[in-house]
């Protein structure tokens, strides 16, 4: 079998997305809070980057007006607003991993190949992207859901949940690409609040137990 | 004027042989530079080499046949992978479809498990530890290169190296693939482990307990240490021909037997090795080596980036 | 009516912003008024929705969405009540002025987000709102500074916060599902989304609906995504505790029930209705079993919730008209007997100073007016006759029965007979057994017992005798969900 290759457009936008996934697992084994929020950041940038490939390779003026407000949110006020409310913190959240990276990535790689194998019967057609592109965005759901897991310190689960919303960013890029500007301008401003609440409980936690780790949190059972 | 096939693949060979040490001392010089030293000379590798291969040999008390075969049958390995692959012609040599890529890294492993046989039999604890992480490191880096290769099998549908280098080169469309990118980034980090580059290893021959590759050759002397030397250059210069010539950037080969296309050839490749090594300079120079431990996630890194090219191809994405 | 939709959105934001004002009384009276006048605003359009949907800009009432209005109208104006006797005992804290203030804000900021959610028209601003409640009520949760509390609301700021990033992926999944026949570019709304029903392609909206399901059903605390729930219930401030219970939980429900509209339009009934009734009984199931080992009081009370919700989810599953009216009736109702029964619980609390059944004896004996309130909350929960729940139930089975559903009817009444037991021995236990010799009487202030008197009189009509236009509207709105209108 001889795979066609996919056209540069398919192949760049989904080359994209690939790499959303990779620094994905990136932030599997991050070691420092800056460095987990510097992937986040990173991560956003390549979503915008793709929104504007979309709105260039496929006419759609929309996109250019979403990566704006993206680059605006995601890459300049939620770094900001998680680093500015965690600046006494311990910046070391490296003995957090419920396991080893080297498992945790065969886990997470096991878990995104289900999500790649599972989107492929979902049947939905994408008009602007690649069908594959949609299988990249539910494995980067699910691996942002591996990575709130395996990680026991709140910053970790707090970008698993912005990353989580990313890979929805990015499914959304591929099968709602129509969707009114207006409610994508709506989706990342909850974010936004998500965000600051996130942030404002992290400093709870951190005020309470003194460390970003939820190791501790097992007083509630039952 | 054209050339007799044979002897272009005699060259391919040669070439590899005589300028790999070369590629060394260019990489050492500009990691130098990059440090504001002025470095050795580029051609400070040739001398090492041509001083050991004048040495008296010496074997520890008790080494079995192996170890003495093993410099041997390393470089002899080493001289038999440029015969398969594209080193300087885009078009197959006689002899170059004698084996597949699969064969081509095959004896790559060969030769490395001679070495480490040879080390382990010595007894000395430092030769030990090298050949015993060097195995343990390359049960993970092994199927990087099988699920590399097995992408380069499904882009191409053949698994002959010429043959994939010539999909690459046909369109724009086959380099942006997703696949293609992936199983590229796989390589170049299985390259860095198996050339012994930072973030794996220090390449300056300083003995430290982190050693890999310099630990396995502690017990050689003389032309034995030299051919075993030589044989690591050529091993580098081997996979940068393939990272280079194969799989990212296959232009500048010799389209025929004329002898103009076959020097130009032989100058794209040092040019394009040259530019490889310098920018793993840059690397050598911009990361602190990790620890040992942690080597495991590199290579583990590696061998995801490999898997994801396989699925992605394999979802027809690419 | 169009006034009153608008008045719904923007009174609590008005109340939210009168409550920073400096000034000790300004916060709580801006709260109960603003809080009656909602509940009162949510009575006004029973009449117009029982006739037809009313809309106005991105705003939409129909039947099923005033029975949630009402329900969390009803709430916001008890917890708002509840509060100005509850902040008293909080006096001593040294922060008193700024915990006094968050409380204020976030009550009616948490009640605007909910009243805003049901009023949305269209799947996408649902999901915005839902969200906000979100965010906005795990800053409550944690608003106690303790350390349990800042447990739980990470806790349930984190499932809460994936679940709904599911459900934002359900969002995408119905949009594309419904660009087929609606064009690449609509704003998700739900009648044109209802009037394509059949032309919607299949495998999409079944994935949409599963998504929804797990992902609202998260916030509704159905089984196994349920685990946030005690924690977040049993940590909260008592007024906060009740409005997740009652109007939280039914509010992330009726955005499972939206989906469940288009699916059952698009899919017909068999599909929705089986993961209904598959996640219903499973969670009424875990309750039931957690209720008659639990020993903390108030969480206690959250099983109770994750009992309801599974009730809820069964009831829909039935699908017979009788049963869908059931299940609008057991929204208010559950609203109305899970308010009082925390409002009676945070009393019992206090006065005893723990949250444990065991350290709580003699009940009766030192709070002679709310005990016995309390001890009728958890009887109109456990569905005993007269009260709302048991009407309400009463017609689920009746239309798992009409439906041939004789299985789940009957495992149903069996779970919540468990449930039951379950409650009813903790409740005993606290009330009726002897403690230690009463010193003094710890009785609240009437603030605090006059939402649970009104909310087990509500119970009461209720249960005997709905008002004609509430019947109306509930009749109504169970013939949008069974898709006859």
């Amino acid at each position: 079998m001889v795979a066609a290759p996919p056209g540069s457009y398919a192949g760049a936008t989904t080359a994209l997305a690939v790499l959303m996934l990779v620094i994905e697992f990136g932030m599997l084994q991050a070691t420092l809070l800056r460095a987990q929020v510097r992937l986040y950041v990173a991560q956003s940038v390549v979503i915008s980057v793709l929104a504007v490939v979309v709105a260039v390779g496929r006419e759609v003026p929309e996109l250019f007006g979403l990566a704006v407000f993206s680059v605006a949110l995601k890459v300049v006020a939620v770094p900001l607003v998680m680093l500015r409310l965690l600046r006494r913190t311990d910046p070391e959240i490296a003995g957090s991993r419920a396991m080893g990276v080297a498992s945790m990535v065969l886990l997470a790689v096991v878990v995104g190949a289900f999500g790649f194998f599972a989107s492929a019967r979902f049947g939905l057609v994408s008009p602007v992207l690649p069908t594959a592109t949609l299988a990249v965005a539910v494995a980067i759901v699910l691996v942002s859901f591996v990575l709130m897991i395996v990680r026991r310190d709140v910053v970790s689960q707090a970008i698993g949940f912005f990353a989580l919303e990313n890979g929805v960013s990015l499914a959304s890029l591929v099968v709602a690409a129509g969707l009114p500007l207006l409610l994508e301008v709506a989706f990342l401003f909850d974010l936004l609040v998500a965000v600051v609440v996130f942030a404002v409980l992290i400093r709870v936690h951190h005020e309470q137990s003194e460390s970003l780790s939820t190791a501790g949190l097992t007083e509630l059972q039952g | 004027m054209t050339l007799p096939l044979p002897l272009i693949q005699a060259l391919q060979v040669l070439i590899v042989a005589a300028a790999a040490p070369g590629i060394n001392g260019v990489i050492a010089r500009v990691e130098a530079r990059l440090q504001g030293r002025r470095g050795p000379r580029v051609l400070q590798p040739y001398y090492d080499l041509g001083k050991l291969y004048c040495k008296e040999t010496l074997a520890p008390h008790g080494a079995s046949w192996v170890f003495l075969a093993a410099p041997l049958v390393a470089m002899t390995c080493y001289l038999t992978v440029p015969l398969l692959i594209p080193v300087l012609t885009a078009y197959a040599l006689p002899l170059g479809d004698m084996g597949d890529i699969l064969a081509g890294g095959i004896i790559l492993a060969f030769a490395s498990f001679m070495v480490a046989v040879a080390a382990a039999g010595t007894g000395s604890p430092y030769a030990q530890l090298g050949a015993s992480r060097a195995k343990t490191f390359a049960a993970i880096t092994e199927p990087v290169v099988l699920f590399v290769v097995f992408t380069v099998a499904l882009v191409s549908g053949t698994d002959l190296p010429y043959a994939m280098a010539e999909t690459v080169t046909t369109s724009a469309e086959q380099v942006v693939r997703p696949a293609h990118l992936l199983s590229a980034a796989a390589l170049f980090m299985v390259i860095l482990y198996e050339t012994a580059r930072i973030p794996v290893e220090t390449h300056t021959g300083t003995n430290e307990f982190g050693m890999i590759e310099e630990a396995r050759q502690f017990e050689h002397t003389g032309p034995y240490l030299a051919l075993l030397r030589h044989g690591s250059a050529m091993k580098q210069l081997i996979l940068f021909v393939i990272f280079l010539n194969i799989v990212v950037a296959p232009w500048g080969l010799a389209a025929d037997a004329g002898l103009l296309a076959v020097v130009l050839a032989v100058i794209a490749l040092l040019g394009k090795s040259v530019l490889l090594g310098g920018v793993i300079a840059v690397i050598d120079d911009s990361f602190a080596k990790l620890r040992l431990f942690k080597i495991t996630e590199f290579v583990a890194a590696a061998f995801m980036l490999a898997v994801l090219a396989v699925i992605t191809l394999y979802l027809g994405g690419g | 009516m169009e006034a009153v939709l608008v008045a719904l959105v923007t009174l609590p934001l008005l109340g939210a912003a009168l409550s920073v004002l400096p000034g000790h009384s300004v916060a709580p009276v801006a709260t109960v008024s603003v809080g009656v006048a909602c509940f009162a605003l949510t009575l006004v359009l029973v009449p117009a929705a029982a006739e037809g949907p009313v809309e106005f800009g991105f705003l939409r009432a129909d039947a099923i969405s005033v029975v949630f209005e009402i329900g969390t109208g009803f709430l916001y104006a008890m917890a708002a009540v509840y509060s100005v006797g509850y902040l008293r005992w909080e006096r001593d804290r040294p922060d008193f002025a700024r915990y006094s203030l968050l409380f204020f804000a976030g009550l009616n900021l948490f009640a605007w987000a909910m009243l805003s959610a049901a009023l949305m028209n269209g799947l996408a601003l649902l999901w915005i709102a839902v969200e906000i409640t979100t965010v906005v009520s795990a800053l409550l949760v944690a608003l106690d500074g303790t350390r349990a509390g800042a447990e739980a609301a990470w806790k349930y700021v984190l499932l809460a916060s994936a679940g709904l990033g599911v459900a934002l992926l359900a969002t995408i999944v119905i949009y594309s599902a419904g660009a087929t026949v609606l064009g690449p570019s609509y704003d998700l709304a739900f009648a044109p989304l209802l009037a394509a029903g059949d032309a919607l392609p299949e495998t999409p909206v079944q994935l949409a609906f599963v998504l929804a399901v797990v992902g609202f059903g998260t916030k509704v605390g159905l089984f196994p995504v349920h685990t946030w729930l005690p924690d977040a219930h049993s940590e909260a401030p008592t007024p906060i505790s009740a409005m997740l219970s009652g109007s939280l939980l039914a509010v992330s429900f009726y955005a499972v029930l939206r989906y469940y509209q288009v699916a059952a339009a698009a899919l017909g009934d068999g599909f929705p209705r089986a993961v209904l009734l598959v996640f219903g009984m499973l969670s009424l199931l875990l309750a039931a079993l957690y209720l008659v080992e639990q020993r903390n009081l108030k969480r206690l009370l959250a099983y109770s919730s994750v009992e309801h919700m599974g009730i809820l989810a069964i009831g829909v599953s039935f699908g017979a008209p009788i049963a869908l009216a059931g299940v609008l009736l057991h929204v208010l109702a559950h609203a109305a007997a899970k308010g009082s029964a925390f409002f009676g619980a945070g009393v019992l609390v206090h006065a005893y100073g723990s949250k444990d059944v065991g350290r709580i004896r003699g009940g009766l004996d030192r709070l002679p007016v709310s005990a016995p309130l309390f001890l009728l909350a958890v009887l109109a929960l456990s569905a005993m006759p007269p009260f709302g729940l048991f009407r309400s139930e009463f017609q689920i089975v009746a239309g798992g029965l009409a439906e041939t559903r004789h299985v789940p009817a009957v495992a149903m009444v069996a779970l919540v007979a468990l449930a039951f037991v379950g409650l009813s021995v903790a409740t005993t236990r606290m009330l009726f057994l002897p403690g230690e010799a009463v010193t003094s009487r710890a009785e609240p202030s009437a603030w605090m017992v006059a939402p649970v008197v009104v909310g087990i009189l509500a119970l009461l009509v209720l249960g005997l005798h709905p008002p004609a236009p509430l019947v109306e509207l509930i009749t109504r709105g169970a013939a949008e969900l069974g898709g006859v209108l």
